[in-house]
């Protein structure tokens, strides 16, 4: 198992165990609150190639400036018995943004692009974590299903693949078996 | 092969377009594409040319990553991989064309045989243009079956054979000119291949990493390159066929170049 590979399941398990033991708005997720919302220009049902955006605000609801944050996206597949966390490499180029410093009352608006690899069903969610905070905050989910887009279509590549050669084996197979009874 | 003709000095040779040195140059078309296309070797190799495009085709179907692609980027690489298979048939034909006929001991009758020089190489050349045909029309099923979408599908047929059949016929040429050269089929075959796999590089190698300055080069002076390059942009971006004249000249400079370098060997054969 590759080095980033390892380091996404230990981030997406982490992140999963935070997302279910802790509500969104429990006191425990400190002063950030993250809204997370599909982006107008997402298709409603999204196939393998296209583009989807999420855009998040994350505000610092506390009285005291928030140092050093640093939020990120993580992707999990739910399918049954395909359940894994999704290493984002070839999925989004903007994986993570920081903020040296967030006033009392101030948003981050960011939009977090990705591009669509494989089918499945999936859960995005932005995390955010502060110099001084004591746990994690993350997003509510945002779920998506991706479609698979056949490309090449088998039921017309199939006949062509095997038909051809077998047409021309059978041919050659004809002539030779006529070359020996002739000669 | 050997043309059984009456024997005649090279200088009583007729005429290129004279009535008999055109039968003769049929004759040798014939019998070089008969060779190819209809004998058990040629048959053989037909049905590995299809078995190669199948193997192609059918790893495209058990791809999961290729939703990734556009339709249009399959037909380009399967039109891509017949102009290549289509270069190895010709360098494959033209090693054997003369370098063969040496080594067999049939290259003197040949060159006795009341037909020019020109007329024995327009011969051959005929030979490898009906195999080519052969081929092209064996892989219009093959495109037509993994350019599901249709998109840009007649594009990609009109220039696999406006760009493709120049790109074959040169490398043909270049073969059978070095193998009335050097006289042998395993040099000369050995020394095209590795040409042919140097052309045919960029169907390895992306447009984005031949973006230096000597990849430019190599892309400029390539007849290879131009000709995946104008496929690329005629079943990819949907350009016309007319922006592409400039990598059209550029293919038809090789192929001149590649048919006066022939023309020279092939006059400089001796008996």
């Amino acid at each position: 198992m590759r080095k980033n590979e390892k380091a996404s399941i230990a981030m997406a398990a982490g992140l999963l165990l935070a997302a279910t033991s802790a509500p969104p708005a429990s006191a425990d997720a400190g002063p950030i609150s993250i809204g997370i919302s599909p982006a107008t220009t997402n298709a409603a049902s999204p196939q393998m190639g296209d583009r989807l955006a999420f855009n998040t605000v994350i505000r610092n609801t506390g009285d005291k400036p928030i140092d050093g944050l640093i939020a990120w996206v993580s992707l999990v597949q739910i399918d049954q018995g395909k359940e894994q966390p999704i290493d984002l490499e070839d999925w989004s180029a903007h994986k993570a943004i920081s903020r040296a410093s967030l006033k009392p009352g101030e948003t981050i608006s960011t939009q977090w692009p990705m591009r669509l690899i494989q089918a499945g069903h999936y859960r995005v969610v932005i995390s955010a974590v502060s110099r001084e905070g004591s746990s994690l905050t993350p997003s509510p989910f945002a779920d998506f299903v991706v479609r698979s887009k056949p490309v090449v279509e088998s039921s017309r590549v199939l006949p062509v693949a095997l038909g051809l050669p077998l047409l021309i084996g059978m041919s050659f197979i004809g002539w030779r078996r006529r070359g020996r009874d002739t000669g | 092969m050997t043309v059984h003709a009456t024997i005649k000095a090279a200088s009583e040779s007729p005429p290129f377009r004279s009535p008999g040195n055109l039968n003769a140059i049929g004759l040798i078309a014939r019998k070089e594409a008969g060779e190819i296309i209809v004998s058990p070797r040629g048959r053989g190799w037909l049905l590995a040319m299809v078995g190669a495009l199948s193997g192609f085709s059918l790893l495209l179907v058990g791809s999961t990553e290729l939703s990734l692609l556009d339709n249009a980027q399959v037909v380009y690489d399967m039109a891509g991989i017949v102009i290549a298979l289509g270069a190895l048939l010709a360098l494959v034909v033209g090693s054997d064309a003369f370098a063969g006929e040496h080594e067999r001991g049939s290259l003197t009758p040949l060159l006795l045989a009341p037909v020019s020089r020109r007329g024995i190489l327009a011969g051959k050349i005929g030979g490898q243009m009906v195999a080519w045909a052969v081929m092209f029309l064996l892989s219009l099923p093959y495109l037509w079956a993994v350019g599901s979408t249709g998109q840009n599908l007649a594009g990609s047929i009109l220039g696999l054979a406006l760009f493709g059949t120049p790109v074959v016929l040169t490398f043909g040429l270049f073969a059978m000119g070095l193998g009335a050269r050097l006289g042998n089929v395993r040099t000369t075959m050995m020394t095209m291949l590795v040409v042919l796999l140097l052309a045919a590089s960029p169907l390895l190698i992306g447009p984005s990493l031949r973006q230096s300055t000597l990849g430019r080069w190599f892309d400029a002076v390539n007849p290879f390159s131009h000709a995946v390059n104008a496929l690329d942009a005629m079943i990819i971006d949907s350009l016309g066929v007319a922006a592409q004249s400039i990598h059209l000249a550029a293919i038809v400079a090789w192929l001149i170049f590649a048919l006066a370098y022939a023309v020279r060997q092939t006059n400089r054969l001796v008996r």
